[in-house]
C-alpha cells in the first residue's frame, strides 16, 4: 500500500534493495572522452536550458518569494525600520536589545520552550499509542485512520481555536464534565497557570499526521521478528521495547524533528485563544505572537526581523542537536 | 492597540461576516456600471457593529448612484484586521483613497506622511463650524487637520438599570466620587451574592485612568506625546482596582480575562455577571442590542471624597475619515464626506440606526428627531458633556494602552505588586515614547 511511503521521503532507505537505483545512475555522469569542450558545452547548455526553462516557475518562486525576502529581512534586522521611513543602520543593536533589554522577549522564549518541551513529546507519545492500537488488524481500519486524522486537517484553522476557547472556558464542556464528578474546574484559558496547558492539549489533540507516519512505520516491521521473539518466550512488553521501538526509531526521529520545528512556529492557536494578546498576563505569549505584535502593531519591523532570525537560529540549533543525538539512538540498520 | 476599549472585535457579529459583507454587500448595479465609471475610489475602514457596516455601505452606494462617473469599492472590516491591512498597504504605497482613522491611526500615519492635510477643504466645501470642538482638536496634529470626524464619543459608565431596581440600590448623582463608585460596586456585589460583581474591572482602560488622573489635576497623555503622571499615581490606580477585587466589588483576574477582549457579547454586564461597565459611548447601541435589560449611561467619577467636583469628561472622534496623501481623487472623496455629513439624505442613511453620534450639531439635531430611545439617551449624554466639556484628551501613543492592560492583569493574577507593575509600566512605556 502506498501509505508505507507517506512523509518519510528524505530519510535513508529502510530496506536494502532501495539503495540500488542510485548506483545505476552513475554511468550517465561519465562524459564521453576525447570530444572537444565546445561540443560539450553547447550540448550541455542546450540540455540544461530546457531543464532550467521547466524550472523557471520554481526558481522565480524561490528567489523572488523566499530567498530574496529572507536576505532583505536579514538586512532589515540590522536596522531600525519602522515600515514607512527608510531603514537606519544599527548593526547588531537589535540582537543585543533582545537579550539584554526586553523582559517580554525572554518571557516569550520561556513560553515557547515550555510549549515545545511539553507538546512535542506528549503529541508523539499519543500518536504512537493510537498507531499501536490501530495496528492490531482492526476491521474498518481505514475509517478509524481517517477519523483520527481529522483533527490534524482542521487543526490549524481558526474555527478549531475558537471551539477550544469555548470548550475550556469557565462554563465550557470540560468544566461541565468535571462538575458531574463534583470537581469545580478553573477557568482554563483565562488563568495564567493553566492557559498554556490548554494550548498544549490542543496541539496533542492534533496527533493525526505523526500517527499516520507511525502507522506506516509499524507496518514495515516484519512479522517474523515477532514470531521469532515469541518462540524465544518474549512477552508483549519485551517485544515492544526490543523490536518495535528500535525499528521505529528512524520514524520517531523524523516525527520529532517535524513536530519540533512546527511547535517553535506555533501561532494560530495562541493568537485566537488569547485574542491576539498572548494573555492572560503573557502566559501564552508565543515567540511568533510577540514577533507579530512588534512588527505589525508597533511597526518595529527591524526588531521583528531580528527576532525572526534568532528563531531560525534556535530551530537550526535544536535540529542540529537532534541530529547529533540521533547517532546514539536512531537505528537505520536492517535486520 | 491604542483604543482597544472602543474596538470590539466583531467575533459575535462575525468579523468574517463583516469582511464578507463588504464584498457581498456591493449592489450588483455597481459592478455593472464599473466599466463606465471614470473615477474609482477605494474606501477602507473599520466598523463597530453590523449595523454600522450596513449603513456605511449604504451611504456610499447612495452617493455612487447619484454620480454615475464614480465607482466606490468598499473594504470595511473590524478594527484589528483593518489596522494590520492598512499597515501593509500603506507601507507598500497602496493606501486606500478614503480611509477610517481614529486618534491612534491618525497620529501614526500623519507622522509617516500617508495622510493628506485637509485644511484646504475647510470651510468650503466642508464647514466644521458646528462640529464638537474636541473632535477637531483630536484630529489636528502639528496644526494641520488630518481627518473629518464621523462621530463624537465620550468616556462613560454603562450600567444595567434592572440590577439597580432589583437590589433597590440607587446610582448616585452624575457628579460622584471614586469612593462612591467603589461603595456602589461593593453594595451591588453584596446584594446579589456570589458570582456577581458590582462593576467590571476598569483598570485596563487608559480612558478611565485619564478620568482618575484628571481628578488629581493630571492627565494620561501630555500634549507633547508623553505621560502626564508619576509611578505613584499608577500605584493608586492599580490599587483602586485591586482593592475592589479583594472586596468582591469587581471580578477576579480569571473571570475578567474572559471579558477583556473586544467582543461585547462576552462582557460580564451582558452575561449577567456585573452591573457597571466602563466603556465609551459608541458601544452603547451595540451593548443594548445584546440585552433585554434597559441600559443606563453615567459619568465616570469626577474626583475624590472631600474635593470639590469638577467636570473632567470630554468628547473626541472615535471614527474619522482621512484621505491618502497619494490619491488623485481627493476632491471626490471630500464630496463623498460632504454628502455623508451634511446632506440631509446622507445623514439619514449614514447615521440613523448605525450607533454613531454625529460630530456636528446639525447632524445630532437631525438624528434626535424620530430617534429611538437608545439613540436619544446617548445623544443626551454626549450633549450633557458638550455643555460643560473639559479640555479634550491628547493623542495616544501606540502600544501604551496594551502595556497598561497587561500590568493590570499582572496585578489581578497576583504576579506583580502594584508598585512593581507601575515601575514596569514606566520602563516599558518609555521605549514607546520617543
Amino acid at each position: 500500500m502506498s501509505q508505507t511511503g507517506v512523509g518519510v521521503e528524505g530519510l535513508p532507505p529502510a530496506r536494502p534493495g532501495e539503495g540500488a537505483p542510485r548506483r545505476a545512475l552513475a554511468p550517465l555522469r561519465r562524459e564521453p572522452a576525447g570530444r572537444g569542450r565546445a561540443w560539450l558545452s553547447r550540448r550541455s547548455v542546450q540540455q540544461n536550458l530546457a531543464g532550467y526553462v521547466f524550472l523557471i516557475p520554481w526558481l522565480v518562486g524561490f528567489f523572488a518569494l523566499t530567498l530574496g525576502p529572507m536576505l532583505a529581512s536579514f538586512y532589515l534586522s540590522l536596522t531600525d525600520f519602522e515600515l514607512f521611513t527608510p531603514p537606519e543602520w544599527l548593526g547588531f543593536d537589535n540582537y543585543v536589545r533582545l537579550f539584554t533589554d526586553d523582559r517580554r522577549y525572554l518571557r516569550a522564549l520561556r513560553v515557547t520552550f515550555t510549549y515545545v518541551l511539553l507538546s512535542v513529546p506528549l503529541k508523539l507519545a499519543f500518536a504512537l499509542g493510537i498507531a499501536l492500537l490501530l495496528n492490531r488488524g482492526l476491521r474498518g481500519l481505514g475509517l478509524y485512520r481517517s477519523v483520527y486524522y481529522l483533527p490534524s486537517l482542521l487543526g490549524g484553522s481558526v474555527a478549531i481555536a475558537i471551539m477550544w476557547r469555548q470548550v475550556f472556558s469557565r462554563e465550557g464542556l470540560v468544566n461541565q464534565i468535571l462538575a458531574l464528578v463534583g470537581i469545580e474546574g478553573p477557568s482554563w484559558i483565562s488563568d495564567p497557570s493553566y492557559a498554556l496547558s490548554t494550548l498544549v492539549a490542543l496541539a496533542v489533540w492534533q496527533f493525526g499526521a505523526p500517527m499516520v507516519i507511525f502507522l506506516a512505520g509499524l507496518k514495515q516491521i516484519p512479522q517474523e521478528l515477532y514470531d521469532a521473539a515469541a518462540v524465544d518466550g518474549a512477552g508483549k512488553l519485551s517485544k515492544f521495547a526490543r523490536i518495535t521501538v528500535p525499528l521505529l526509531t528512524p520514524i520517531i526521529f523524523f516525527n520529532l524533528l517535524m513536530q519540533m520545528i512546527g511547535a517553535y512556529q506555533a501561532f494560530t492557536s495562541a493568537f485566537v485563544v488569547s485574542g491576539g494578546s498572548g494573555g492572560p498576563a503573557d502566559a501564552t505569549l508565543f515567540y511568533t505572537l510577540y514577533l507579530y505584535e512588534e512588527g505589525f502593531t508597533n511597526f518595529e519591523m527591524g526588531y521583528a526581523s531580528a527576532m525572526a532570525w534568532v528563531l531560525l537560529a534556535i530551530i537550526a540549533l535544536s535540529s542540529a542537536v537532534a541530529f547529533l543525538s540521533a547517532r546514539h539512538w536512531v537505528h537505520y540498520s536492517d535486520v | 492597540m491604542g483604543t482597544r476599549l472602543t474596538r470590539r472585535r466583531l467575533v459575535q457579529a462575525g468579523g468574517a461576516t463583516a469582511a464578507g459583507l463588504s464584498v457581498a454587500g456591493v449592489p450588483a448595479a455597481w459592478s455593472a456600471r464599473a466599466a463606465q465609471a471614470s473615477v474609482r475610489i477605494r474606501a477602507a475602514g473599520f466598523v463597530e457593529s453590523q449595523e454600522q457596516l450596513q449603513h456605511t455601505i449604504d451611504v456610499l452606494a447612495a452617493y455612487a448612484a447619484q454620480h454615475p462617473d464614480v465607482e466606490i469599492v468598499p473594504e470595511f472590516t473590524d478594527y484589528d484586521s483593518y489596522v494590520d491591512k492598512l499597515a501593509t498597504e500603506a507601507a507598500g504605497g497602496n493606501a486606500p483613497d478614503m480611509m477610517s482613522a481614529n486618534g491612534d491611526i491618525m497620529g501614526e500615519y500623519s507622522r509617516r506622511g500617508v495622510l493628506r492635510p485637509l485644511d484646504e477643504y475647510v470651510p468650503d466645501p466642508i464647514d466644521l463650524a458646528d462640529y464638537a470642538e474636541g473632535t477637531i482638536i483630536g484630529n489636528t496634529i502639528d496644526g494641520q487637520l488630518f481627518g473629518i470626524p464621523n462621530d463624537c464619543i465620550a468616556p462613560s459608565l454603562i450600567y444595567d438599570t434592572t440590577v439597580f431596581e432589583e437590589t433597590g440600590i440607587e446610582i448616585p448623582d452624575q457628579m460622584w466620587t471614586w469612593e462612591q463608585y467603589a461603595q456602589t460596586a461593593n453594595d451591588l456585589s453584596a446584594a446579589k451574592g456570589e458570582g456577581f460583581y458590582g462593576t467590571e474591572d476598569g483598570g485596563n482602560s487608559y480612558i478611565a485612568c485619564d478620568m482618575f488622573l484628571r481628578g488629581q489635576g493630571k492627565e494620561f497623555y501630555t500634549a507633547e506625546g508623553g505621560l502626564g503622571f508619576e509611578p505613584a499615581d499608577l500605584v493608586a490606580w492599580l490599587g483602586f482596582w485591586q482593592a475592589l477585587r479583594e472586596s468582591g466589588g469587581c471580578p477576579p483576574g480569571d473571570v475578567q480575562a474572559l471579558a477583556t477582549g473586544d467582543d461585547l457579547s462576552r462582557t460580564n454586564i451582558i452575561l449577567g455577571n456585573a452591573a457597571i461597565l466602563p466603556q465609551l459611548t459608541d458601544t452603547y447601541v451595540g451593548l443594548q442590542a445584546l440585552t433585554e435589560n434597559p441600559l443606563g449611561i453615567h459619568l465616570l467619577p469626577n474626583g475624590f471624597e472631600g474635593d470639590e467636583l469638577t467636570q473632567h469628561h470630554y468628547t473626541y472622534a472615535g471614527n474619522s475619515t482621512s484621505i491618502s496623501a497619494q490619491t488623485e481623487q481627493a476632491a471626490t472623496v471630500v464630496d463623498i464626506i460632504r454628502y455623508m455629513h451634511t446632506d440631509p439624505e446622507g445623514i439619514e442613511i449614514f447615521y440613523r440606526g448605525s450607533g454613531l453620534v454625529p460630530a456636528s450639531a446639525t447632524g445630532r439635531a437631525g438624528l434626535r428627531d424620530e430617534g429611538s430611545e437608545g439613540e436619544v439617551r446617548v445623544l443626551d449624554y454626549v450633549d450633557m458633556i458638550l455643555d460643560d466639556s473639559s479640555t479634550p484628551r491628547n493623542p495616544a501613543v501606540a502600544g501604551v494602552s496594551a502595556i497598561l492592560r497587561r500590568m493590570n492583569e499582572e496585578v489581578a493574577f497576583g504576579r506583580l505588586s502594584t508598585e512593581e507593575a507601575a515601575q514596569q509600566f514606566f520602563d516599558e512605556a518609555e521605549s514607546r515614547i520617543s
